[in-house]
């Protein structure tokens, strides 16, 4: 396994923000189509209360991954870990911008296991992901 | 015959068992996922450090999920945690199955969670490939879905 040097990581590091928006035919396919579904389902997302179907909060955690394999690599596909909590759910036309900050370097066998915390925040600066990511550098 | 019934907080036990229905990753599933998740990564598309292309790490997360569904109707619950550890490397064509089981339930400010771990393997060789846990929020008692 080719891993990132830790070296090249320093605590503090902010990773560069992406923006997410979403639309309606994203979660259809993440999802899956059906009837009575908050997620597919408009008429039924309106039924519930909601004033557009709602992503799954999975869909942010493909997010946080994407960000770890664009900074780790090899050590995030093998050995990463996500542990995030949906704090707000995110619309059918939302736009999230995921954060992370580089939060702890820590000895694991012969690796370095580098800890970044996540935080995505919607158009409305609604927070509506937390929590943390880690991977293996050498 | 799995008798269906509409899950909750009362109804689901702590110790209980799920299993997904077995799923045969096809390079569709990747393209689609890549969509879904706007990230198109080389890596799962022409080559990777691993000899050919992988999958994305998180592509089996909605499996782990779904594993309640084979045996409970789920109303919309919300989703309030999740972790995921990645073992292995995904790939079109393994065949691959998620088991679980419910390892925790409780109340916490009116709420009702139950929480699930889980462990997507191989069906050929029998690596665990990712594993973790989630939390859910459960209705208290039945409710119907319609």
């Amino acid at each position: 396994m080719s891993l990132k040097a830790a070296a090249s990581i320093s605590i503090g590091d902010e990773l560069a923000p992406r923006v997410k928006p979403i639309a309606q035919r994203q979660i259809d396919a993440y999802s899956g189509v059906r009837p009575k579904s908050i997620h597919t389902d408009v008429e039924w997302a309106k039924k519930k209360g909601f004033a557009a179907p709602l992503a799954q909060g999975l869909m942010s955690t493909a997010y946080v991954s994407q960000m770890m394999v664009d900074l780790l690599g090899e050590g995030f596909v093998k050995g990463g870990k996500i542990n995030v909590s949906f704090i707000k759910p995110v619309l059918a036309g939302d736009t999230l911008t995921m954060h992370g900050a580089v939060r702890s370097k820590d000895a694991e066998g012969a690796h370095t296991r580098i800890t970044v915390e996540f935080w995505c925040e919607s158009q409305r600066g609604e927070k509506t992901l937390v929590g943390t990511a880690s991977g293996l550098a050498a | 015959m799995v008798e269906f019934k509409t899950i909750s907080y009362d109804v689901v036990q702590v110790g209980e068992e799920f299993k997904s229905d077995d799923f045969l990753i096809k390079p569709e599933d990747v393209e689609t996922f890549a969509f879904a998740v706007d990230d198109h990564h080389p890596w799962y598309f022409d080559d990777s450090p691993y000899g050919g292309p992988i999958a994305h790490p998180a592509l089996l997360a909605n499996q782990a999920l779904m594993m309640r569904h084979s045996r409970y109707i789920i109303p919309a619950g919300l989703h309030a945690k999740m972790q995921m550890e990645f073992v292995e490397p995904l790939r079109a064509g393994m065949r691959v199955r998620s088991y679980g089981k419910v390892i925790d339930k409780f109340e916490k400010r009116g709420r009702y969670y139950m929480v699930t771990e889980f462990a997507t393997k191989d069906e050929e060789s029998g690596a665990v490939l990712v594993c973790g846990q989630f939390t859910q929020m459960l209705f208290k008692g039945e409710r119907h879905v319609a």
